[in-house]
């Protein structure tokens, strides 16, 4: 017997939810230290998971998005909430800051000799417990991701991976995936429309 | 309707993938067009959710209180101001003086201001040199991006492009910057557009070095087709570096995967660079 995915956010859920983080993000945006508690509650674990997984090293991640939060409180009036979410937005800065200091650390033939291609994820065994409700809809979130993922061929899926987290360039993601560079950025504009279209009203 | 060379800068620009000249070019497109900016709104939006892919483990709680503390050394911007003078916390109950029994809570009162007035000054400090650094980092990167915007502009706005964009559309136009690889001319500019199509370029160079009587650049079209690069023809430049050379490459090219300059004899060679590659780009 089939039944309907328990785990699945309906999209009137998500809307209500991308509503409220921007709510919060105006309270954060006329001074309250108490909004900013909650929006760190709520983002604090994926933030932390995307810096760590570009950085690979929990000091400089966390050092990341304590960076992150600082920027949301000097900036969150700069939101746009008609352009992306909340947590959109969080990730962008997160993403872009740890590619910075990725960067920075490292120089790019470093990059290529030491990274491995096949191993992005940080620990899979890692706590994940539904603790609270903020756990909870993050799991929601990251089950219909993970569905969606699937559902992208593993070249897409690989050639994605490695433009969102390992701060290379076009290029080098062609040498270390060993393909012509037309071929990846092919499989990138592919993946990022399908992922889109998989993904619309859930995020 | 974005064709589909759009949808893949759009996808790339959405990743943070593209430099130089075609993200300047690709940033003058959005610029203009509502479609393509609502494009790589949503393509940014799905990218991030490969964020949420995995699970996460939590941040140490630790970091909580130095976001916190960290925001409370900030100004805040538009903050209502705090009741200051009104304590919500309830009165202590008043005991009789002990000096013995407080001494020793004095000692631990004294240590805990001093740590909490350190570890403010520690946190101001630490926060306030990241936002100074981020800051310059900002800067710099408007710099640069605004620089190579100003230079793909004034290319694509020149009399040369228009000559290319008679034989084809502007959207089949590939543009890469090449960049200085013996760092002996670090202010030097090269840019080539490519007409995949009418298999024609235009070459824009600027501040490369004046060569001697005997000398001459050659431009070279890199093709995984073949085993050598395909010569693009000679060019010198003028008194202040600067040339601007239509080039036709000696071989049908399917690839232009990547463009190089070379320094050679007068006349150029007609096999392969037999001088030093100066510059390099890639489209």
């Amino acid at each position: 017997m089939n039944s309907a995915p328990a785990e699945s956010t309906p999209p009137a859920d998500v809307h209500a939810q991308n509503e409220a983080d921007a709510a919060l993000l105006r309270e954060i945006a006329s001074g309250d230290r108490d909004a900013l508690a909650r929006l760190y509650d709520r983002f604090s674990r994926p933030l932390f998971g995307v810096a760590s997984r570009i950085l690979r090293d929990a000091t400089e991640a966390e050092d990341v998005v304590h960076d992150v939060f600082i920027t949301i409180w000097q900036k969150a009036a700069a939101f746009e909430p008609a352009r992306c979410s909340a947590l959109g937005w969080a990730i962008a800065l997160t993403r872009n800051r740890a590619i910075d200091r990725f960067r920075t650390r490292r120089r790019r033939h470093e990059i290529l000799e030491t990274s491995a291609p096949d191993d992005l994820g940080y620990d899979e065994t890692a706590p994940s417990a539904a603790s609270s409700s903020t756990d909870l809809w993050q799991k929601e979130k990251a089950t219909a991701v993970r569905r969606a993922v699937t559902e992208l061929s593993s070249e897409q899926r690989n050639a994605l991976e490695l433009a969102f987290f390992s701060g290379l360039t076009q290029q080098e993601i062609a040498t270390r995936l060993h393909e012509p560079l037309g071929t990846v950025k092919a499989r990138i504009r592919r993946g990022l429309l399908k992922l889109r279209d998989l993904l619309a009203d859930r995020l | 309707m974005i064709d589909e060379h759009h949808e893949e800068l759009a996808a790339l620009y959405a990743l943070d993938l593209l430099e130089g000249a075609e993200l300047a070019a690709f940033e003058t497109s959005l610029a203009q067009n509502a479609a393509l900016r609502a494009l790589v709104d949503q393509l940014r939006q799905a990218s991030t959710a490969l964020a949420l892919e995995k699970s996460a483990p939590p941040p140490s709680p630790a970091l909580r209180v130095r976001v916190l503390a960290s925001i409370d050394s900030l100004p805040r911007a538009a903050a209502t101001p705090a009741p200051v003078g009104v304590s919500q916390q309830p009165l202590a109950p008043v005991v009789s003086f002990n000096a013995a029994l407080w001494t020793g809570w004095a000692a631990a009162a004294c240590f805990a201001l001093a740590t909490a007035y350190f570890g403010s000054h520690y946190f101001t400090a630490r926060t306030e040199a990241t936002l100074l650094r981020n800051d310059a980092e900002f800067a710099r990167t408007e710099s640069q991006s605004l620089q190579q915007r100003i230079e793909a502009e004034r290319i694509l706005n020149s009399n040369y492009i228009a000559q290319l964009q008679k034989s084809g559309d502007l959207a089949n136009l590939k543009i890469a910057k090449l960049a200085d690889l013996l760092g002996n001319s670090p202010q030097a500019v090269a840019i080539a557009v490519w007409n995949p199509l009418s298999q024609e370029g235009v070459l824009t160079v600027e501040k490369l070095p004046l060569l001697q009587s005997d000398q001459d650049y050659q431009l070279w079209v890199i093709d995984p087709a073949y085993k050598d690069p395909v010569s693009g023809g000679v060019f010198t430049v003028d008194e202040k570096g600067v040339a601007r050379v239509s080039f036709r490459p000696s071989q049908s090219i399917k690839t232009a995967a990547t463009f190089a300059i070379s320094r050679e004899r007068k006349g150029g060679s007609s096999s392969t660079p037999q001088g030093p590659v100066i510059a390099a780009g890639t489209l």
